[in-house]
């Protein structure tokens, strides 16, 4: 099953962001039995006009350092298990049809629309004299001159008309192509700001109303099963004189959109919609600067996002009994929200409910760990133990593409995640930070007792359940990266279940 | 497996030749007629023998499978067990010997410390042996001394 997933505007970015490190981690749909659903293959589609944001590069880097890791490990199996299991691949890369021309990015190139005033994109100047007056009754001054490469600005007024272009895009046209019975389609946005709160419904619409558009698979994707995640308010911004974008109006905005969703996406016997995510926190955030666009937009990660990047995995592993009919149409919305077992401000793995902790908290420590082990441990391993086993880890392997990207720039972009989780509101407090002891790293969990004392976790344990997993497998047939990380995978799940308390 | 095998057995088979050819051994490295004499005499070849190749063995099983850590896993670490398994085969045998000789009221201390001098060789090498034996199937110490 494909999940294409359309990540909208900023929030969407961030989002995107927070499920690229779960399935960094290893965290994958799971089915009602808790089982991994097989066969899912992720399409990342970036949405945003807003180039230069900070939170859009930094996601697509990540994206792009992940494929490639990805790549390495599995090469183009679809099935894997452990780190980077989750295959991400980009419309271009499953496309067939050679007749459109597409970047091999995970960005959709919105054309015109990155490029123009709002004023010059619907023809302002040359409106009769009567089309002006009420093209300014429905767009602010500010609004008409947005040079819209810095996106809406919160205005999705504007989003709701700029990008209504998309589906005459080639980008769409090629996701109708690859589009196939059995895969899904999931959107994630904000209903606070303006690209993801115009571009969720219009992308909707415009897959629901395939029939009138000149593209392939029209039925398949007028019956498709699509899920979208709503986020509500969850972060605060600083005061400024320049009011585009207001704290005061999220609530409002919020409101209006709740009242057009409901019209047109989730109403009682609205099938456009098939699951619907909210998540949102009244609790505030830390305020982050405020820049409508033109410094970039670099915003703290925060839990909500995190929280966010469940929800398509959960859609994922839905049943499609739950999203269709027998006859293959989708069924009316369904609506999910979540929630915390406690509500404190800093959240770790004890304050998440059962049900999610059992979905990322063994992922999540293993990736962990294996982050402070490339950190403080592996290199002095090399030459020792089961990296002498074949395929042999050499020094030289600490110079490759792959140690350098894995190591230095996805475990940088990792503890950056991790920090500004940390220091935002909520704090995510999942493991303590600037902590290397192993012991200590995981927060309100401690290592088991022993006869004696408490049981220890370090480089050392590892190497020595690492060396023996070597000795008893035979990774002759794999690379030397696949070796490091599934031996250390594996080598973790046992370490976790012995030695630290059981959380779950 | 199959290669670790084969180590297996030819060292099993260097030890039996070694046991089965323990005075041609001993006298290439120490020779004298008296001394060697009442060591066949009174069966201390084999004692010698037996001592040195369980020594050897022995510490190889030790080092590998019950020391068998990750702390204690580098070359340096072996040859330290090397050095320990060396000097002490030399001495456990020399006391055993020394004793059965004083039960027999002979007196060959200097001529037992001579020999001795020769068994630190085959103690040695009886463990480099028994190291690369057994040491395929350690978790963490079977690329100890040389990776595989």
């Amino acid at each position: 099953m494909r999940l294409f997933l359309f990540a909208i505007g900023g929030t969407g970015s961030r989002v995107l962001k927070s499920l690229i490190m779960l399935s960094a981690a290893g965290v994958r749909p799971v089915d009602e039995n808790g089982q991994p659903v097989p066969n899912v293959e992720i399409v990342p589609v970036i949405i945003d006009p807003h180039k230069s944001n900070e939170d859009l590069k930094r996601t697509e880097a990540l994206l792009t350092q992940y494929r490639m890791l990805r790549q390495r490990l599995y090469g183009n199996r679809l099935n894997a298990e452990g780190f980077f299991a989750t295959r991400f691949v980009t419309l271009r890369e499953i496309m067939s049809d050679s007749s459109i021309q597409l970047n091999d990015t995970f960005i959709f190139n919105l054309g015109a629309v990155e490029r123009e005033k709002f004023r010059d994109f619907i023809g302002y100047d040359t409106m009769n004299e009567a089309n002006q007056a009420l093209t300014s009754l429905l767009f602010a001054d500010y609004q008409l001159e947005n040079k819209m490469n810095i996106g809406f600005v919160g205005s999705p007024n504007i989003g709701s008309v700029a990008l209504n272009e998309i589906k005459d895009s080639d980008e769409f046209k090629a996701f109708a192509n690859v589009f196939n019975a059995g895969d899904r389609i999931f959107f994630i946005s904000s209903i606070f700001g303006g690209t993801g709160a115009a571009g969720f419904p219009i992308m909707v619409k415009n897959i629901r109303q395939a029939a009138n558009l000149d593209i392939n698979n029209r039925d398949v994707l007028r019956r498709a099963p699509i899920g979208g995640l709503t986020v509500l308010p969850y972060f605060n911004i600083e005061h400024n004189e320049d009011r585009r974008i207001d704290k005061a109006d999220f609530i409002v905005k919020t409101q209006s959109a709740l009242y057009y969703y409901k019209d047109t996406l989730t109403g009682a016997n609205d099938s456009n919609l098939n699951t619907i995510f909210y998540v949102g926190d009244q609790e505030v955030s830390k305020p982050y600067v405020y820049d409508p666009g033109e410094h970039g937009q670099r915003n703290r990660a925060h839990l909500v996002e995190l929280v966010g990047a469940l929800a398509p995995l959960k859609f994922a592993g839905l049943p499609i009994s739950k999203l269709s009919d027998p006859d293959g149409f989708p069924l009316p919305t369904s609506a999910y929200e979540f929630a915390l077992d406690k509500d404190e401000r800093n959240v770790n793995f004890l304050t998440l409910r059962a049900a999610t902790r059992r979905l990322v908290y063994e992922p999540l420590v293993k990736f962990h760990l294996f982050f402070l082990y490339l950190r403080t441990g592996f290199s002095c391993m090399i030459g020792q133990g089961f990296t002498e086993d074949s395929p042999k880890i050499k020094r030289d392997f600490l110079a490759s593409q792959f140690h350098r990207t894995l190591s230095e720039d996805f475990m940088r972009a990792y503890a950056e995640w991790l920090a500004e989780m940390h220091d935002n509101n909520r704090s995510v407090n999942l493991f303590a930070m600037g902590e290397t002891d192993m012991n200590r790293a995981i927060t309100g969990v401690t290592t088991r007792r022993s006869l004696l004392w408490n049981k220890s976790v370090d480089n050392n344990v590892f190497k020595a359940e690492m060396n023996r997993l070597s000795r008893d497998s035979n990774y002759g047939d794999h690379s030397a990266e696949f070796k490091l990380l599934d031996l250390f995978n594996r080598a973790a799940t046992r370490i976790i279940a012995d030695r630290y308390e059981n959380i779950n | 497996m199959k290669r670790n095998l084969i180590f297996l057995i030819a060292g099993i088979l260097v030890t039996i030749v070694f046991f089965l050819m323990r005075e041609d051994a001993y006298n290439a490295l120490y020779y004298s007629s008296g001394f060697n004499d009442q060591l066949w005499n009174l069966g201390l070849y084999e004692t010698a023998t037996l001592i040195t190749i369980g020594m050897a063995w022995g510490a190889a099983a030790i080092y590998y499978y019950a020391i068998n850590s990750v702390r204690f896993d580098r070359w340096w670490h072996w040859l330290a067990v090397l050095a320990v398994v060396a000097l002490l085969t030399p001495i456990v045998s020399y006391l055993v010997i020394s004793h059965a000789f004083s039960d027999a009221g002979l007196d060959y201390q200097l001529e037992t410390f001579s020999f001795e001098l020769g068994n630190v060789v085959w103690s040695a090498l009886l463990f480099v042996v028994a190291s690369f034996s057994m040491r395929w199937w350690s978790s963490n110490c079977r690329h100890t001394p040389i990776p595989q």
